[in-house]
């Protein structure tokens, strides 16, 4: 952080070059001409297309364990996404039955893992005044406990229908390498419950949480399924009337270079900034919750929308309620299939995928050629989505905290980039923090 | 070595990201003790993705040695040896590799906090030079493999025999 004409000077610099608790590294510069906010940069290193150059010239069934590789913290949205968009280019679908039942179940199983991470972890420290989990921990062991019990109930979805917790190897083009059996997800029964008691909770706890006033204007845009919350499938609608295929993601949403981040930031054509996640999730389809999800919304009052950045820990905590609970549904309802996977043959053409990290849309594009070869790969995490949202956001709460020293503003900044849970080893590597008042 | 499942002594966990280059570093160390083959009461794992899943890793053990890749400004290739038994090493870890949300040293006091920390705990640190998208390690790190796999196996013998005789 600098200061170096004091803050009587007409320039102000607020500086952050290593932003803790948000997955990954980054960096936050501000520069304020006077009372003017003259510049918000939220700056993402991406490694320059390394993924996708990787997966050109490699088979078509690589994809979903090569794009695993790029983040710890959600590989199952990137199998998935990869999963659908090789089996849309080979003329497959696997909407219904136990394979796709598998999949749901599996990415729960990531969602409950990156929520209560999130929401324990990372998020928590700021509403309790915590510079982080290890100090919380000394005077809230309750609730870090909380959080690793959670965690670990989504761990164990991970582990037994991915076949190990971090970076699963179970999932294949047109379906997985093994089906569990019945009596194998039964096992998964105690701790899912356990999990959601403790997600019930937590919604309560979160709804109880000191929230400063705010509202993000942005368009929210996420996937629709027709017959349940989104999670792995479905068209892209927002608040605003966008309803279009995943393969018309290009014609409306465009990715450009901004000089200050080697990450893309997309927009869409036709209006600009919009934000992906937990709140345009909630927003377009708090109806199709599960009942005990959506009663836990009600009485924490979140009502049918919530623009309230700071309020994402709750709306977080409903889907971590969601997702115990649909976990368990699957398992209930589960018949193991006649067959761990489809074939899927390979067949020149593209194929689009996308589905919803726990961060917000991630959508993949493949083109291959006859024998399944990936010939070129685009892949637009969610991160990068909400990018310009994220530095609106911030630029509206420099502009509140004009008074504040240099050292709460930079705090309230941090607080306002974790409120969007950015995974910025999905979008890139290393972010840093600066505010610039000079 | 011995199966995590056995009740290990003591758990070496190599840490990092085989694509971040010279992040791969621990897991490499790791990967070249398993080639050896060796000590019943030693168990091996190789941890990449976010740290608090090493909690887990480490529970029901006496002693744990971490190896990770360390980006603090020293020449790479130094081989780097921090106990954390005691006392917290968050100030003598002033560059964890890390490309999440809590770092390695962040994990170790977070389960001290919480009385989950093994009685011995020694980090084993290789100072990485380039920790960009990509495999394969630096020339300067790829040459010290060995020297690092060799200390990390007699700190984890040492470890071993020391803590053996406990109740």
């Amino acid at each position: 952080m600098s200061d170096p004409d004091g803050q009587g000077g007409r320039r102000r610099v607020i500086r952050t070059d290593y932003l803790a608790r948000v997955e990954g590294e980054g960096a936050m510069y501000v520069r304020l001409e006077g009372r003017e906010v003259a510049e918000v940069k939220l700056r993402i290193y991406e490694p320059p297309r390394f993924f996708e150059a990787l997966l050109r010239g490699r088979a078509f069934t690589e994809a979903p364990d090569i794009t695993a590789r790029i983040c710890g913290i959600c590989p199952v949205a990137y199998q998935m996404s990869s999963v659908r968009a090789m089996e849309d280019a080979c003329g497959v679908s696997i909407d219904t039955g136990p394979l796709r039942d598998l999949r749901r179940l599996l990415y729960c199983g990531e969602w409950i893992e990156s929520h209560s991470l999130h929401v324990y972890m990372l998020h928590a420290p700021d509403f309790l005044g915590y510079a982080g989990a290890v100090e919380m921990a000394r005077e809230h062991r309750g609730i870090v406990e909380q959080g690793l019990q959670m965690k670990k109930a989504g761990n164990a979805v991970m582990t037994l229908v991915g076949g190990r917790e971090v970076h699963p190897i179970n999932v294949r083009v047109g379906g997985f390498y093994r089906a569990p059996s019945r009596s194998q997800l039964r096992t998964l029964v105690e701790p899912l419950q356990r999990a959601r008691e403790t997600a019930l909770e937590t919604v309560r706890w979160a709804a109880g949480l000191p929230f400063p006033d705010a509202r993000l204007e942005p368009e929210l845009l996420a996937l629709s399924d027709p017959a349940a919350y989104p999670i792995d499938r479905g068209r892209i609608v927002s608040d605003r009337g966008l309803d279009i295929a995943p393969d018309e993601f290009d014609e409306h949403i465009v990715e450009e270079h901004v000089e200050h981040s080697t990450a893309l930031h997309a927009r869409l054509r036709a209006r600009g900034t919009y934000l992906t996640g937990p709140l345009a999730r909630y927003a377009l389809a708090s109806q199709a919750l599960a009942a005990p999800a959506r009663d836990a919304a009600r009485e924490a009052g979140l009502g049918a929308v919530c623009r309230n950045p700071f309020q994402s820990i709750v709306v977080r905590a409903v889907e971590l309620v969601h997702a115990c609970d649909e976990a368990l549904e699957i398992i209930d309802a589960y018949e193991e299939p006649d067959a761990p996977a489809v074939e899927v043959t390979p067949r020149r053409g593209v194929g689009h995928g996308a589905t919803e990290a726990p961060r917000g849309l991630l959508y993949h594009r493949y083109e291959i050629d006859e024998d399944g070869t990936i010939l070129d790969a685009r892949i637009v995490p969610p991160t990068s989505q909400n990018q310009l949202a994220i530095e609106e956001d911030l630029r509206a709460v420099v502009e509140g905290g004009l008074d504040l020293p240099d050292e709460k503003l930079s705090l309230r900044c941090e607080q306002a980039i974790r409120n969007h849970d950015p995974c910025i080893s999905c979008a890139t590597h290393f972010l840093k923090l600066t505010v610039d008042r000079g | 070595m011995a199966d995590a499942a056995t009740r290990p002594v003591v758990v070496v966990i190599g840490v990092g990201n085989s694509l971040r280059h010279d992040d791969a570093a621990g897991l490499e160390a790791v990967r070249r003790l398993r080639g050896r083959g060796c000590d019943a009461e030693i168990a091996l794992c190789e941890h990449e993705g976010e740290t608090l899943g090493l909690l887990e890793r480490w529970q029901n053990a006496r002693a744990v040695v971490l190896v990770d890749a360390i980006h603090s400004g020293a020449t790479p290739g130094t081989i780097h040896r921090l106990d954390a038994s005691a006392e917290p090493i968050g100030a003598r870890l002033p560059g964890s590799s890390s490309t999440h949300a809590l770092g390695v040293g962040e994990a170790i006091e977070l389960a001290r906090e919480l009385r989950r920390l093994p009685a011995r705990v020694v980090l084993y640190g290789v100072e990485g030079r380039n920790f960009e998208a990509g495999s394969g390690l630096s020339p300067e790190v790829a040459a010290t493999i060995d020297a690092l796999a060799d200390a990390v196996h007699g700190e984890a013998r040492s470890l071993a025999a020391a803590t053996a005789a406990w109740p």
